[in-house]
Order: C-alpha cells, then sequence, then structure tokens
C-alpha cells in the first residue's frame, strides 16, 4: 500500500469559465493531521468533494492510499469518510439505523456493525438517544452523529469539511480531543476549517489554498515560527 | 471488510431496505390513500354507477374496473416513489451518503427499483383484495398479472428517477403527474374499454403507452384485450427498457448529483 494516504496530482475544477481548483497537487503522509485551509471560495470543499467522489475533476489524479478515485473508486471509497460541511443525514431512519444503514452502504452489516454502531453512539454520547430522530437533536449533537456516521466503516483517512461550524467552545474543546484521540489511533485526518486556532492546535502540517491554487504547504510548527497564523493565512490569501 | 467486492450487494439492497422504511414512514400519505381512494371509486363508478352498463368484454363493469384501478395506482405509486425520494434526498444533500459510498450506478438504481416495487406490490394486493372481496375480481393469469406489475413498475420508477434528478423544484415532479400521467391515465382505459370509444377516437389512443399498459394488465383478469398480448406487452417492455436505461446513464454520469 502508498506510503500516502492522500496524494493529488495537478487537480482542475472548472465551472464553465469558472476555475474553482487551478492544478492543486499535495501529498498527505498516512497517520498525519492536515490542515488545509483558506477563505471562503478558494476551492477547498471542490477538492475535498473531488476526492471522496463528489466532483467530478476537469483534470488531475487522485489517489487514496494508492488507489485512484476514477479506476478504482470502490477501493478508493472504502478507505476514506467524509464528514461534510452541512447537515445531511436521513430524517427518514433512527439515530442507531443512520450509522447503520451508511455502513450497510458500504458493504458491511451483521452483528460488527450493530456493535461498531453502538459503540460510536458511546463514545460520542448520543446512546441516549439512538432510537430517536435526529431532526431533535442539539446543532453539537448533530455534529457529533455526523463525525459518528464519517466513521462507521473504519476509514483510514478520515475528511473532516468545517466540523465544528457552529458549535460552542466547549463541544469544539471535546471534538478537538476526540479528533486527536482518533489520529493517536492511526487514522489520518485532513481538516478544513475557518478557525485558525483549531488548525494550530491540531494539525501537523497545513496547505493554505487562494482562488484554487495552494500558496503554502509547511508544517505548522515552521509556519507560524515567527508570526502567528492569522497573519500569516491574511498576508497570503488576500 | 471484503478485499473483492464485483457487486455491493449489501449496498444494493441497503437502499432497497432504505426505500421500504421511508414507505413504512409516511404509510398514511402514500400507501391509504390509494386504497381509500380506490374503494371509493369502485363504489361510485363500479357498483353504483357501472350497475347501468352492460357487460364490457365478458366481465361486469365493476370487474372491467378493478384492473384499470390497480394500474392507476402502481404506475402513480411507482413514479412518486422514486421521484419523491431521489429529489428529497438532492434537495437534503442525504443523497450524498450514497454517493460517496462504493455504490455503482446500477445498484443505486436497482436497489430503489426494488423499493418501488415492493411498495407498489403491497398496494396492488391491497386493491386487488378490495377487488375480490367486493367485485369478485379475480386475475386469471396471476404470473401475467406479475409481469405486468414489475415491468410498470420499473417504467414508471426509472421516470421517477429521471424527474428526481431533473427536477428544480418539487413541484417540477408533480407538474410530469398532473399534466402528463394523469391525463393519459384516465384516458389510457381505466375506466373505458376501447371499443367503447368513437372509431377516431381509438386510433388516437394507440399513441397513448399506458394504453398498453393497462390493456395488457386487463389481459391478466379477462383473458382478453383490445390489442394483442404480445404486442402491448412488448410495447410497455421497450419503453421500461429505454428508461432505465437514461435513468442509469444520468445516475453514472451524476447528472444534477455529482458537480
Amino acid at each position: 500500500m502508498s506510503a500516502s494516504a492522500l496524494r493529488i496530482d495537478g487537480l482542475v475544477k472548472r465551472y464553465g469559465d469558472f476555475v474553482a481548483v487551478d492544478g492543486i497537487s499535495m501529498d498527505v503522509p498516512q497517520g498525519a493531521f492536515f490542515g488545509f485551509l483558506g477563505p471562503n471560495g478558494a476551492g477547498k470543499t471542490t477538492t475535498i468533494g473531488a476526492c471522496v467522489g463528489l466532483v467530478r475533476p476537469t483534470a488531475g489524479k487522485i489517489e487514496i492510499f494508492g488507489y485512484d478515485t476514477e479506476r478504482q473508486w470502490r477501493e478508493s471509497r472504502r478507505l476514506i469518510g467524509l464528514c461534510p460541511q452541512e447537515i445531511n443525514l436521513d430524517r427518514y431512519l433512527s439515530i442507531r439505523d443512520i450509522l447503520i444503514y451508511q455502513a450497510g452502504y458500504f458493504g458491511l452489516r451483521g452483528p460488527k456493525v450493530r456493535a461498531r454502531a453502538d459503540e460510536l453512539l458511546e463514545r460520542f454520547a448520543l446512546s441516549d438517544k439512538a432510537n430517536g430522530e435526529y431532526t431533535k437533536l442539539s446543532g453539537g449533537m448533530k455534529r457529533r452523529l455526523m463525525i459518528a456516521r464519517s466513521l462507521i466503516h473504519s476509514p483510514k483517512l478520515l475528511v473532516l469539511d468545517e466540523p465544528t461550524a457552529g458549535v460552542d467552545v466547549e463541544l469544539r474543546l471535546e471534538l478537538w480531543d476526540l479528533l486527536r484521540r482518533l489520529n493517536a489511533d492511526g487514522t489520518t485526518i485532513v481538516l478544513t476549517t475557518h478557525y485558525l486556532e483549531e488548525a494550530e492546535a491540531l494539525c501537523k502540517r497545513i496547505a493554505i489554498v487562494r482562488a484554487g491554487r495552494i500558496v503554502t504547504e509547511q508544517d505548522t510548527t515552521d509556519l507560524v515560527r515567527d508570526r502567528d497564523l492569522q497573519d500569516v493565512f491574511l498576508e497570503l490569501t488576500r | 471488510m471484503n478485499a473483492v467486492m464485483p457487486v455491493n450487494w449489501v449496498g444494493l439492497l441497503t437502499v432497497a431496505k432504505r426505500e421500504i422504511v421511508r414507505s413504512l414512514k409516511v404509510i398514511n400519505q402514500v400507501v391509504w390513500p390509494p386504497v381509500i381512494t380506490t374503494l371509493l371509486y369502485v363504489f361510485v363508478f363500479g357498483l353504483a354507477i357501472g350497475s347501468r352498463i352492460q357487460n364490457v368484454g365478458g366481465v361486469s363493469y365493476a370487474q372491467f374496473l378493478i384492473p384499470g384501478l390497480i394500474m392507476l395506482q402502481t404506475i402513480s405509486t411507482a413514479y412518486d416513489e422514486c421521484a419523491s425520494s431521489f429529489f428529497q434526498g438532492r434537495f437534503m444533500n442525504s443523497i450524498q451518503e450514497l454517493l460517496v459510498a462504493p455504490l455503482a450506478a446500477g445498484e443505486i438504481l436497482v436497489g430503489f427499483l426494488m423499493g418501488s416495487l415492493a411498495r407498489a406490490f403491497l398496494i396492488a394486493l391491497l386493491i386487488g383484495g378490495l377487488g375480490v372481496l367486493l367485485v369478485h375480481a379475480v386475475p386469471q393469469n396471476w404470473w401475467l398479472a406479475v409481469l405486468c406489475i414489475v415491468v410498470v413498475t420499473t417504467l414508471f420508477s426509472s421516470l421517477g428517477l429521471i424527474f428526481g434528478m431533473m427536477a428544480e423544484r418539487f413541484d417540477h415532479i408533480a407538474a410530469f403527474v398532473t399534466f402528463v400521467i394523469t391525463p393519459l391515465t384516465f384516458v389510457g382505459g381505466v375506466f373505458t374499454s376501447a371499443t367503447m370509444l368513437p372509431e377516431n377516437l381509438r386510433s388516437i389512443e394507440l399513441f397513448n403507452p399506458i394504453f398498453y399498459i393497462i390493456d395488457a394488465f386487463r389481459y391478466s383478469y379477462t383473458g382478453t384485450g383490445y390489442l394483442p398480448l404480445g404486442y402491448s406487452l412488448g410495447a410497455v417492455t421497450v419503453l421500461a427498457a429505454v428508461a432505465v436505461a437514461v435513468a442509469l446513464r444520468m445516475i453514472a454520469i451524476g447528472y444534477k448529483l455529482r458537480a
């Protein structure tokens, strides 16, 4: 298996005349906690969408653990979990079934899946809500359920698109702790966020993207050696 | 997890199961209304007005009516199941659960068709049961009845998927029902036999695809049809195959699904 969890080579995405992603290349090693930052409309969500199959690239190549996302899409999708920016849970299923059905779509079923769902509900403090509807959950609980859903098939690469947007400070710190533990357990994480302190606290390496291009990619410690991340970010993205 | 997964059977069946769960969650909206509407049709048209109509094709008018009513509701159910489920999935973005999973276009399509078939058969059985109880209408050829329901559900579920993908608003889905399906169904032989129509209208009827559908299904009840069975069933099967091919292609290219 490839040493890279995610390798993007010359990714381009055009919508008519608009170029959303303009030749992004990056390499996320296995086990990394990688920050993918940029202002609104910079191309972060489009890039992530291309990695998971929600966006059809105009040009370029993406590999997940060495599997080409176009030619070997089944293998690559089995290894990646997406927690999208917007709540997109299935309103017809109970909270527990949201996890079990998602595992089903990935080809998994049986007692192991049910045990995994219960374990995730426990870990995300949702066990007492398991048979309820997600629409009755608070915003923070919905976020936790979204992350739990993205983990149900035990992906080796977890992509989080602004997972803490709109959550309170206490829950954010809780989620940070949880993500750190996931990463320590071997899950590679790619995180996009507008909270720069979040990226600085969690990510070991950061890429900053502007107008569809990566303007810098460095280890976090190098990036913030002389200045704080906000100054670096504003200088590179203005 | 399996190293090789040529067909994601578990995924496909999960899609189907999810569709069945969805139908049962909204049973008061999708199952009972067609059954109650049919009951009213049978009482008003079949028993009250129908008692004044002479036999049609060798059976009473009420018995003649039952297969037409089953098709009326099967068509509507099949279209509605797939169109509204797929559109809602797009609208709420929950369709992304399927799109990020290792599911091929064919697996998603067949999953939706199976869910739709389950709902269509449930409704057909309930209405067929009413037909047996109220007017003693029983299919003469069960295999043909089942085959017709499968083909018709496949056709209209595929159309539902196509319009569920194309629609920008909920009323776009309803527009196809209001302006195409309902008029064609009502003039397609649900309530009348082609032999009751004037000669010039009979030729126009041949351009109505739903006329072939109802004619083929009524054959399973009465053993006779206006057209030869092979002709009407063949026409419906060709239409279903085209609709499946178009829906499959649209899912495969991610039409309005993948940016």
